[in-house]
């Protein structure tokens, strides 16, 4: 089922939550909604669950207005971030609470519920926990059990929001890829919130970036990190370096004063030399050298007194053998330019 | 008048609940309340006040206000010393007597009253021992004092307890590292946290002291202008069919009632939020995504 | 390598360092005393005297008195005053704590404090506004005498007084702990595809159980110990308009102790019931959010 949000405007107070947002998710796709707080995510998937109404604009299902519907009608299903789960019912129970609920000429049978309900904690792999409650769960167990609770009244769409915020880093990574792996043997339109880059970049067939009530852009994992449409995607996805500069024909020059541009590079993206090669660079001395990981991760100066942060490979560390307080040139490989504007002193 | 939701909620039944709610209230609380003052007004200021602030009136008012202060302050005193013992301090029995504190809220007024008055009367278990003495614990204001101090026990000792209770050691400890001996920390460091919970319980234990019949009017003896309550005041108003002067007391009494209702609850407020208790309020609110993200 | 000593936990630690952050052991025995001499006198004694005074003609007077035609139809009025109001104020109780813990809508305060006015109401007065709507001499007195309806010193007239002084304690109760449980599981229940009523039943209610049934065990301790309103509207007609409380009273007044005594006792043994409940009910429930503490501490 394809999603449409149309000219969405929400405000809370005088907070304006959401302005003017139109979103289209394709039938069958994972999306993800990524932003800082405050950028307007959760309150578009709400908006979409139907446990938000938006002051204007309208949602559409396969492209039915189903703005009117409320949350009980829409069939959507949605995963809290506190997973939500009944707290004085089982596993079981909870599975098996949207399909107990139905009104009684939809209501399956007693043994078509059991046998639903065993087959998807086979699917989220806790067989052996039907019968604990909530609190008897670790966080990542929860977790799975909102998830199959959310599957049991097959939805035409899932929504979950910010689904392993509040999990270890282990287990957040282990259910990451578990997602992503249950998203390709079901094919349910997913919309998923984080706050998390790396999370949206790994896991996702698209993402949507959001600032402050806003989409930054639409793209696909590569799309939004090596071709940014804007200073904050850049900034928000991935470490930064930031310089004035000024762009003259087709060349990009870095300066030393504000120029009217401003130009973004990746830490990795640059490489040092000892010898300038031709090509654009500019001087740097050494401050301080990380090479714990897997990659070296080295900190200078520039010439003109800003700081600049390289990410090189731990071979070509080696081979160059830098020390610290050594004058070398920085070679930029690839740069974006953007026009200057108040992000200068926000990214810094 | 219709209630504005804030936020359309997604929750069903506010209507219905709120209506209900609202329906029940009135018929039952706002009206007949308002019925008083409405009988009340019936009757000219001048009348109002003279029976208001008749002799008889006023010695009530000094016997119930007075006795209540003198019991909330009792009350006041031990419970502090109650509440301390029953959170920091382990003896046989402490469970039980722990529990038995909510005895007042339970026992009805009259089997309290009559237990009263038998224990303090000239011949009873306490009684005899005190009238040698000259001291009638009985039909006088003495057993006035002894049966509010009875009705408001709990006030005092439940409100402090879970501020006692959610104290944190650490500041005992920094005072006691600072060089402050025992005493010093109990009067500069304990003894001003749990003031707030402390003056609010010395208030609840007079507000509900001002009201009290039951457990008073066996023990006091009931005599005009000198042991008589002023609930009893209007119940021998309403024997004698003097409904006018019944309600002219009834009514000083809501308004002062009122104007302590006022009192503690910005006391409460002033000591931080509503009190909680044991079960349910203390949960930390779920950080709800909603406007934040 | 010389050998280091640790003190032993559980061994008493020198006096010096104890008396930092605790009392001198006489000091502590002396509070402890003059707490248990206080609660003594003032609870257990009295209890101590209601059992004592019941007994002290006998069992056989003791059961006698119970069994006494007015007593019975005393014990019965209790009960159906009792019956009515607490029903109906739990009924009260869960509505407002729906409307007030689940949605925000100004004025809430407000509505909080008008619903907490019976508790600081004198339970005569209590009864007197009843008296002066229901009575005779009432707003709707003539109206009430042509249709022959008898509300005041008559049942009826009982069952609103007691309805009045009980009506905050089961809302009371109910509406910090509904607020404090937020309407995420509600929502969930609604994504679903629960009915408002569905929710409420099956998600709602079991997580309010032990704070309704703490509720409702003070509503009825109170309910059927009221005094001072019942006896403002009853007009204390033996065997018709007598609750028990009031029956203990005319007993007393008649210098019938051992009688008065034994009624008392019925009322004692349901306080030490009442409380006995409490403290179940509390443990219950304070066990239930710490469960729930739990999950929200993790997943913070």
């Amino acid at each position: 089922m394809s999603i449409e949000a149309i000219n969405i405007t929400k405000k809370f107070g005088h907070f304006t939550a959401l302005n003017n947002v139109d979103l289209e998710i394709p039938s069958g796709e994972l999306v993800a909604l990524l932003g800082p707080s405050g950028s307007g995510k959760t309150t578009l998937l709400r908006i979409i669950a139907g446990l938000e109404f938006p002051d204007s604009g309208t949602v559409r299902f396969d492209g039915n207005d189903i703005s009117a519907r409320t949350a009980r009608e829409r069939r959507v299903g949605f995963v809290f971030q506190h997973y939500a789960l009944f707290r004085h019912m089982t596993v079981f129970e909870n599975i098996a609470f949207g399909l107990r609920v139905r009104p009684r000429e939809l209501r399956p049978q007693r043994a078509q519920i059991r046998a639903k309900v065993q087959e998807l904690l086979k699917l989220i792999q806790l067989e052996n926990l039907a019968d604990r409650f909530p609190s008897q769960l670790s966080g990542g167990q929860r977790q799975r059990v909102a998830l199959a609770r959310a599957l049991a009244v097959e939805p035409s769409v899932l929504l979950l929001d910010e689904p392993f915020g509040a999990l270890d880093a282990k287990v957040r990574l282990e259910l990451r890829r578990w997602l992503r792996q249950l998203h390709d043997e079901i094919h349910i339109t997913s919309v998923f919130v984080t706050h998390d880059q790396e999370e949206a970049l790994e896991v996702a067939d698209r993402v949507v970036v959001m600032n402050e009530g806003k989409i930054e852009q639409v793209g696909s994992p590569d799309q939004v990190y090596n071709h940014p449409a804007s200073p904050f995607v850049y900034n928000f996805l991935g470490n930064v370096n930031l310089f004035h500069g000024r762009v003259e024909e087709d060349k990009t020059y870095i300066h030393d004063a504000a120029t009217g541009h401003v130009v973004y590079v990746r830490p990795h993206l640059l490489d040092i030399a000892r010898l300038p090669n031709g090509g654009s660079h500019f001087r740097a001395r050494i401050k301080h050298i990380n090479a714990a990981g897997p990659l070296v991760k080295v900190e200078a100066i520039a010439e003109w007194g800003d700081p600049v942060r390289v990410e090189l490979p731990q071979e070509r560390f080696r081979s160059l053998q830098l020390m610290k307080n050594e004058l070398v040139f920085i070679i930029p490989k690839d740069v974006k330019v953007f026009p200057a504007r108040k992000e200068m002193a926000r990214a810094k | 008048m219709k209630l504005q939701l804030k936020q359309k909620s997604i929750l069903p039944g506010f209507g219905l609940a709120l209506g209900f709610t609202i329906l029940y209230l009135s018929l039952l609380v706002l009206i007949p309340l308002s019925a008083t003052f409405l009988k009340a007004s019936a009757l000219s200021w001048q009348q109002f006040w003279h029976i208001a602030a008749s002799r008889r009136a006023v010695a009530s008012y000094q016997l119930s206000y007075g006795a209540s202060a003198i019991a909330a302050a009792i009350n006041l005193f031990f419970g502090l010393i109650v509440a301390w013992v029953l959170v920091r301090y382990d003896f046989p029995g402490k469970r039980l007597f722990d529990s038995l504190v909510d005895l007042p809220f339970a026992l009805p007024t009259a089997v309290a009253g009559i237990a009263l008055t038998t224990i303090y009367a000239p011949n009873g278990w306490i009684g005899h021992w005190l009238a040698p003495l000259g001291i009638s614990s009985a039909y006088s204001r003495l057993g006035v004092v002894i049966a509010l101090t009875f009705t408001g026990l709990p006030f005092v000792v439940r409100t402090v307890q879970p501020v006692l209770e959610d104290l944190d050691k650490e500041m005992e400890e920094a005072a006691a590292s600072l060089g402050a001996n025992r005493w010093q920390t109990i009067t500069k460091v304990l003894l001003p946290s749990v003031m707030p919970a402390a003056v609010t319980g010395f208030s609840m234990a007079f507000a509900r002291a001002v009201g009290e019949y039951g457990s008073v009017v066996f023990i006091s003896g009931n005599m005009p202008l000198k042991t008589e309550i002023t609930p009893l005041l209007i119940i021998t108003k309403l024997e004698q069919y003097d409904y006018a002067g019944a309600t002219a007391i009834a009514v000083v009494m809501l308004i002062s009632s009122f104007v302590l209702l006022l009192a503690i609850n910005l006391l409460q407020a002033w000591s931080g939020g509503r009190l909680k208790r044991a079960h349910g309020s203390e949960l930390p609110e779920i950080a709800e995504a909603g406007a934040a993200s | 390598m010389a050998s280091i000593t640790f003190p032993t936990p559980g061994l008493p630690v020198s006096a010096h360092a104890t008396h930092a952050t605790t009392e001198r052991r006489w000091v502590r025995w002396t509070l402890i005393a003059v707490a248990v001499t206080f609660l003594g006198v003032f609870l257990f004694l009295p209890l101590a005297v209601v059992f004592s005074s019941a007994l002290e003609k006998g069992f056989a007077t003791y059961l006698a008195a119970l069994r006494e035609p007015d007593a019975m139809a005393a014990v019965k009025l209790t009960l159906i005053a009792a019956g009515i109001a607490v029903p109906l104020n739990m009924f009260f109780g869960v509505a407002a704590a729906w409307a007030i813990g689940k949605f925000d809508f100004t004025g809430k305060s407000l509505l909080v404090t008008l619903i907490d006015l019976p508790f600081s109401v004198s339970p005569v007065v209590s009864g007197l506004i009843y008296v002066l709507i229901f009575g005779l001499q009432g707003l709707l007195g003539p109206w009430l005498a042509a249709h022959d309806i008898k509300i005041i010193f008559a049942v009826p007239g009982i069952v609103l007084a007691t309805i009045f002084v009980t009506f905050p304690f089961v809302a009371r109760e109910l509406i910090p702990l509904v607020e404090s449980q937020g309407t995420e599981e509600e929502e969930a229940a609604l994504t679903l595809g629960a009915s408002g009523f569905q929710t409420f039943w099956r998600v709602t209610l079991p997580n309010i159980k032990w704070g309704l049934l703490y509720g409702v065990i003070l509503c009825n301790a109170r309910a059927m110990g009221e005094f001072g309103a019942v006896s403002v509207v009853s007009g204390h007609i033996r065997g018709r308009t007598n609750t028990m409380p009031l029956h203990i009273e005319i007993l007393y007044n008649e210098y019938q102790f051992a009688p008065a005594f034994a009624v008392a006792s019925l009322l004692a043994l349901l306080a030490l019931a009442t409380l006995l409940a409490k403290t179940v009910v509390e443990w219950k429930a304070r066990q239930q959010s710490a469960e729930w503490e739990q999950i929200i501490g993790e997943a913070v």
